[in-house]
């Protein structure tokens, strides 16, 4: 053996532990770890904050651990660990170093997360020398567990990583679970599982076993149900195909159900930002323009909602809310080719910011005091009627179907989510879908082929604008009332973190992605300060890891790594082609 | 921009005439209105465009950055609202020390320095971590990827800054050198808005003269107009492209202090507004032309700050200054309409 570390391994060394102790300081200083720090995993074991500490030096070390690209460099697995090791101390060392400055030195002043108990948490209330030894040492430790993981075998890997997925996941879902089985009596089982919301110590032995053994059995490349429906005659696959469809139907049809008010709440909430998800993805994962005020017709959707229903509007009509909402369609539509009509020739980044402007210019109305005796200002329009019976109350047979508030709520949200969704999916492989595509790859040659660019544009805005009206209106009557503080530019940016984590023009990964990014908050109370932080940090990371999006459209990966597969591509100036070098 | 009637009578070309006559309408009404009825005095309005011209200088100062990063890369750096917010609000923990310990008082100009300083290299840090991370490997990306990924970024650290710092919004502390108004050639002029018209000027000037005339700036110059070509010259691309952030971020760092002198209040959603006006103004004066950049931000400055008196105040418009934000955005969305490249913007044929 030469040399214990070349000079390059060092220096990847010294950046991957760098990194990892920004991260940890940032985590400290932005306040997460002290948001976390009472949410239990595993009840007097690890917290939440503890594990996000914790996972920054494995994280580190499972990287510094990879084998790197240069062949000469070739590396054993037990000096692999070593480099894990020693990326983890940097970053615990920093920790702890920053730990012992912080609690001599107030620094609260600036930094107003560093706490004492903040402090307190993060060096286990140890004197401050012992402290810095124990964190380093901690840190450490992880950094070397990262890249054992890394060195040992993949079913292991697996084993261990769905075996810690699993206890997260399971502490996680704490606070719909637990509510739900003391509902239904199962007093027993939730004492069982959780403790002070989190896991059991016993539970969570029982989950990570559970996890690891899932991940055992199943082995990849030994898909039995895939292999067998992928040999099955096409028939039958449609039959499955429909058989799978009406099962998640069914599903979906009797979760609030059996899931209780608190996660049918989360259901409502996940159903409007997927309606309008499923609007701006017409208009941004179709027709690829970037609309960044898609708030707009949220907007004009509840206040149109609320002028017409609520008696104590300005019109003062109270129209029936089915009566009202053809119109509120209708004028959401118009507002859409009012909107878009304008800005159709401008470039794709100009139109980001030209939309962005008009949703601006929409709240400012709304809030201003001008348009009050219209609008209501700041107040807003209350005593909007909710077209839904207050309850449910139906005997079926042996069955009793009891439902109030969201959980009544649920069934015309989904109704009109499932609706969008079918129309979305068929617009998207009609002669319509067809033309957008073009349009996105490539405008100019759209246009030489016959495609109306300027129709396209329009329709694509007006339907968006129409499925993003009918969230509004069913927001309106949600609330009751309509506020102009609800329709910031965040809901803007939300709905377009969904479409980009899910995907771009994709409908199932427009699913996941308003599950992931509206549902999950939710469960974590905690978070919600945090929430907007997060879209942005998805944004950013989409974009520079995987544009298409985690459930990609076909079409649209293709178009966003085409710079990678062809160097050098003679491009025409479209948005969505890779980028020309300035000329 | 040549006017002609179209050939055919069609919806968009109807909306657009019909938004054209709208606005010369409403404007042409507002002012005959407020005019008549001669509620502002004319000292009045003079106020009004002096404080224009000040807040019009901030916005210069912050469309620099914009134009500079667009000149060089085709991108719209939406996050750059954000790094002037980022040196302003780290500046102010200096600021409050300097007033606590009298520093600020007895000793002005040398504190205002260091408080100019801080805030200057905040804001430069910001913007080169964050062209190292988020726009560095997006360089050869479709269009829109990069703007996703500064509005992203835009989030992530206004977000981030509210978790460091706070989320209250914290007043600058007040410089006694800096109170009361200065006479210029018989104009009474606050004193806090002289010295950012004075400042705007020579940060600007030195801009100028660094892109004009120094070894630097010609590269810079030179990779605007083709990054492929000024590579062969022996042009370090990255290096150019780097730097243009840097200079962004230090006038951004600077107008946040200034910004901080006339406002006084600095928070960590204010980079937001004056983020998307000063992108305003870099497109009113032509996107990618530095003396547009001026001229836009002035311009933005002066129409916002009267605007709403004048079009609105003879309506018996309550609170028209409400408004304000109404009036910067509908001027964003008319120039791009209308007039995309700007008063100063040579027609880029394609864009």
């Amino acid at each position: 053996m030469a040399e214990l570390i070349s000079g390059r391994q060092l220096r990847r060394l010294a950046t991957i532990g760098a990194v990892a102790a920004v991260v940890v300081l940032y985590l400290c200083t932005v306040g997460l770890v002290e948001a976390f720090k009472d949410r239990n995993v595993v009840t007097g074991v690890i917290t939440l904050g503890a594990v996000m500490l914790l996972a920054v030096p494995l994280i580190a070390g499972y990287r510094a651990a990879l084998p790197s690209r240069d062949p000469s460099a070739q590396t054993g697995a037990a000096q692999r660990v070593v480099l894990g090791l020693l990326v983890g101390l940097i970053a615990g060392a920093v920790l702890g170093v920053f730990v012992l400055i912080a609690s001599t030195v107030d620094l609260r002043g600036v930094l107003v997360r560093i706490s004492p108990p903040l402090l307190e948490f993060i060096s286990f209330g140890l004197p401050s020398g012992l402290a810095l030894l124990v964190i380093t040492g901690l840190g450490g430790l992880m950094g070397a567990l990262g890249a054992a993981l890394l060195v040992s075998p993949a079913r292991i890997r697996n084993a261990v990583t769905s075996a810690l997925i699993a206890v997260l996941f399971m502490s996680m879902i704490e606070p719909l679970l637990r509510p739900r089985l003391e509902q239904l009596d199962y007093t027993a089982i939730s004492d069982f599982l959780y403790k002070a919301h989190g896991l059991t110590e016993v539970a969570s032995i029982l989950c990570f076993v559970v996890g690891a053994g899932a991940a055992l059995l199943w082995q990849p490349g030994n898909d039995f149900v895939r292999r067998t429906v992928e040999a099955a005659p096409f028939q039958t696959r449609r039959r499955i195909r429909g058989w799978a469809i009406a099962l998640l139907v069914v599903a979906v049809l009797i979760l609030p159900q059996v899931s209780g008010t608190f996660l049918a709440q989360v259901a409502v909430l996940v159903g409007l930002y997927l309606l309008l998800a499923l609007g701006l993805n017409i208009v941004v994962g179709y027709a690829g323009l970037l609309d960044l005020g898609y708030v707009a017709f949220f907007a004009v959707g509840a206040y149109l909602t609320a002028l017409l229903t609520s008696p104590d509007s300005s019109l003062g009509i109270g129209l029936p809310f089915f009566v009202a909402l053809p119109i509120v369609m209708l004028g959401a539509g118009m507002t859409g080719l009012l909107i878009g009509a304008p800005v159709l020739r401008l470039r794709g980044d100009y139109l980001a910011i030209v939309t962005l402007g008009f949703g601006e210019i929409a709240r400012v109305l709304f809030e201003s005091d001008a348009l009050r005796p219209w609008l209501g200002g700041v107040q807003g329009i209350l005593g909007i009627p909710s077209p839904l019976p207050v309850r449910i109350d139906l005997e079926l047979g042996a069955t009793h179907i009891f439902a109030t508030g969201p959980q009544v709520l649920y069934y015309p949200i989904f109704a009109f989510c499932a609706l969008a969704a079918l129309f979305a999916y068929r617009l998207s492989n009609s002669r319509i879908g067809r033309a957008w595509n073009a349009m996105r790859e490539d405008e100019s040659v759209a246009e030489a082929t016959g495609v109306s660019t300027v129709n396209y544009k329009l329709l694509a805005f007006a339907l968006g604008a129409t499925t993003g009206c009918l969230s509004g209106a069913l927001f309106a009557v949600q609330l009751g009332s309509v506020f102009p503080g609800s329709f910031d530019v965040f809901v803007s940016i939300t709905v377009l973190a969904v479409i980009i984590l899910g995907g771009m023009g994709s409908i199932p990964g427009v699913i996941l992605g308003a599950i992931v990014l509206i549902g999950l908050p939710e469960l974590l109370r905690e978070f919600v300060e945090y929430r907007i932080l997060v879209y942005g940090a998805v944004l950013v990371a989409m974009m520079l890891l995987r544009p298409e999006g985690l459930i990609p459209n076909r079409g649209r990966q293709r178009e966003l790594h085409q710079a990678e597969s062809e160097e050098e591509v003679e491009t025409l100036d479209g948005d969505l082609v890779p980028q020309r070098s300035p000329s | 921009m040549r006017f002609r009637l179209p050939q055919r009578i069609n919806l968009v070309s109807t909306i657009l005439w019909g938004l054209r006559i709208v606005v010369t309408v409403l404007v042409l009404a507002g002012s005959w209105a407020t005019l008549s009825s001669g509620k502002l005095a004319p000292g009045d309005w003079r106020d009004l465009i002096v404080f224009g011209i000040a807040q019009g200088s901030v916005y210069a100062l912050i469309a620099l950055g914009y134009t500079l990063v667009y000149g060089v890369l085709f991108m719209i750096n939406f996050a750059h609202g954000d790094v002037f917010m980022t040196g302003a609000m780290t500046a102010f923990f200096v600021a409050r020390n300097f007033g606590e310990s009298g520093f600020l008082n007895s000793n002005p100009i040398v504190a205002l320095l260091i408080i100019f300083a801080v805030s200057m290299l905040t804001s430069m840090l910001v913007a080169i971590v964050l062209e190292r991370i988020a726009y560095r490997p997006l360089r050869r990306a479709p269009r829109l990827v990069p703007l996703i990924t500064a509005i992203g970024a835009s989030l992530f650290i206004s977000n981030s800054i509210r978790g460091i710092y706070g989320e209250q919004s914290q007043s600058y502390p007040t410089v006694n050198a800096l109170q009361g108004r200065l006479d210029l050639f018989g104009i009474p002029i606050l004193k806090t808005q002289a010295l950012v018209i004075v400042s705007a000027i020579v940060l600007m000037i030195a801009l100028v003269y660094f892109v004009e005339r120094t070894r630097t700036g010609r590269a810079m110059r030179a990779v605007s107009e083709d990054k492929d070509v000024a590579a062969l010259m022996g042009i370090n691309v990255d290096r150019i492209i780097v730097t243009t952030f840097a200079i962004g971020g230090l006038l951004a760092g600077a107008a946040g202090i200034l910004y901080a002198l006339v406002f006084n209040e600095v928070d960590w959603f204010m980079g937001f507004l004056p983020g998307i006006k000063a992108f305003t103004a870099a497109v009113l004066g032509g996107i990618g032309n530095i003396a547009g950049a001026m001229l836009g931000g002035l311009t933005l400055g002066v129409l916002e700050s009267v605007g709403p008196f004048l079009l609105l105040g003879g309506a018996n418009v309550p609170s028209p200054n409400q408004l304000r934000d109404v009036i910067a955005f509908t001027v964003l969305v008319l120039v791009l309409i209308f007039r995309p490249n700007g008063i100063l913007g040579r027609s880029e044929p394609g864009r």
